[in-house]
């Protein structure tokens, strides 16, 4: 069964490492609005915002040119850089980029490389939270969509995700109904007949 | 005011909107009120109408305040001029909601795990629309409730309520009234699981012994407190999602 916990509501009793959660005196408590499931014992955060983590791959907006490198947008306020060696591209203010970040120090400042610009197209913001959802167990709900949508489509884990070619209006409304629904159970299914009830309709 | 112009204020076991001295006034709590804000809540509580929306974290301006290793949280409590007959009719920064902004800000200061969004800021701005005695109880409670709802990493939530003496009786959750022409004033903000006492304020007299009764009054109250922010955060968290399968844990 599933439960809504609040902040400072006890996970475990023991220590853990769950997206958020605190530690605090060997046991875990919640620290923003989850989703608690009783039989696995695991804690899903409901809101919150991005926190960068290496080796996550994001979607960023070019927000400045300078000598070194670029700066860029990923997340409301938060800028990372990517260094000009880092990259074969030049880009220009205003570039949409796929990006894995290379290292996040301790006081939050992102590095990244393995850039490349992505061209026309569609962004879109989800809440970062649901990102895990909307990739799916192995990629799997996002393969289901791409699959039956013919789309392009590039997921940064803080919540914006690009897309391109295909149905995208279809895209982005499977995207929705993942985001509005994401802790339900059953969501795959009912995202799989979502998107074979549109395909009839056309 | 002389003695003799005091309005009386317990009769009978009864107070003058008849509540007994535990009773609360009706309190209503809405989360998620406001669409541009990340994160806001809705209090009414007796006549008090208090809202609070709630931005963060973001780019830190000016860019001279922000603290590299933690964010830096900033607090704004308002009363609009038309929130009381009079007294506040000017709007704009006074001592008192100086004051009230610093002591608010510093419950939450208690409360939010700052150190994992370094160099951004979290706004709180709270605006009271109409007053009635205990605004500041009713600022924190919003202001909590919005926090949960921007999804601000807390390490605790917290509740709020005043209690004070009127005519020697102790009572919980004053009204303007009897706030005014009673003997003690004295508002507590506790969080909800360590029962922290993260605001604490007195005006007026009291004994020892009263003082301990009001403080453990004010700790069994800020609990019907306490049960009405969770609801609010679940109930909107519900309508948002538009969820069956998920138990209401209440």
């Amino acid at each position: 069964m599933n439960k809504i916990i609040l902040p400072g509501e006890k996970v475990s009793d023991k220590p853990e490492q769950m997206p958020g959660t605190y530690i605090h005196d060997g046991k875990t408590y919640a620290d923003v609005i989850s989703l608690y499931d009783e039989e696995g014992k695991k804690s899903v955060p409901l809101e919150g915002m991005y926190l960068p983590r290496a080796e996550d791959y994001i979607v960023g907006v070019v927000c400045d040119v300078r000598f070194a490198g670029y700066n860029i947008n990923i997340a409301p306020s938060f800028n990372a850089f990517l260094s000009g060696r880092e990259s074969r591209d030049k880009f220009e203010l205003g570039d949409v980029v796929f990006a894995k970040i290379a290292e996040v120090d301790e006081v939050n400042s992102v590095a990244l490389t393995d850039a490349r610009r992505l061209t026309g197209g569609k962004m879109i913001e989800v809440s970062p939270v649901k990102i895990p959802r909307v990739i799916g167990k192995k990629n799997s709900m996002v393969n289901m969509i791409i699959d039956s949508t013919k789309s392009e489509v590039y997921i940064g884990r803080n919540g914006r995700i690009w897309m391109s070619g295909g149905d995208i209006e279809l895209t982005v409304r499977a995207i929705q109904k993942v985001e509005q629904e994401a802790h339900v159970s059953g969501l795959t299914d009912r995202v799989k007949k979502f998107l074979e009830d549109e395909a009839e309709s056309e | 005011m002389t003695e003799k112009e005091k309005p009386e204020l317990f009769v009978h076991g009864k107070r003058l909107d008849g509540r007994t001295v535990e009773d609360l006034r009706p309190l209503k709590i809405q989360a998620g009120v406001l669409n541009s804000a990340d994160g806001s809540a809705f209090v009414q509580w007796g006549n008090n109408k208090v809202l609070a929306g709630v931005y963060g974290p973001r780019e830190c301006i000016p860019k001279h305040d922000s603290d590299p290793y933690k964010a830096v949280l900033k607090c704004r409590y308002n009363m609009a001029p038309f929130c009381s007959s009079g007294e506040h009719s000017r709007s704009g920064p006074s001592r008192r909601s100086t004051e009230l902004s610093k002591v608010i800000r510093e419950v939450f200061e208690g409360l939010i795990l700052t150190d994992k969004y370094p160099k951004t800021m979290i706004e709180i701005y709270i605006e009271v629309l109409q007053s009635d005695g205990g605004t500041r109880c009713a600022a924190v409670t919003a202001a909590a409730v919005a926090l949960a709802d921007a999804g601000i990493p807390m390490r605790d939530m917290v509740a709020a309520v005043a209690s004070g003496k009127i005519q020697e009786h102790i009572v919980a959750d004053l009204g303007k009234d009897e706030d005014n022409y009673g003997q003690s004033d004295f508002p507590v903000a506790v969080s909800w699981r360590d029962k922290e006492i993260l605001l604490f304020q007195m005006d007026g007299l009291l004994t020892r012994q009263q003082f301990e009764h009001a403080l453990n009054l004010s700790i069994s109250t800020v609990e019907k407190v306490k049960v009405l922010q969770k609801e609010a955060l679940l109930r909107s968290f519900e309508e948002k999602n538009g969820s069956p399968r998920v138990n209401l844990n209440l």
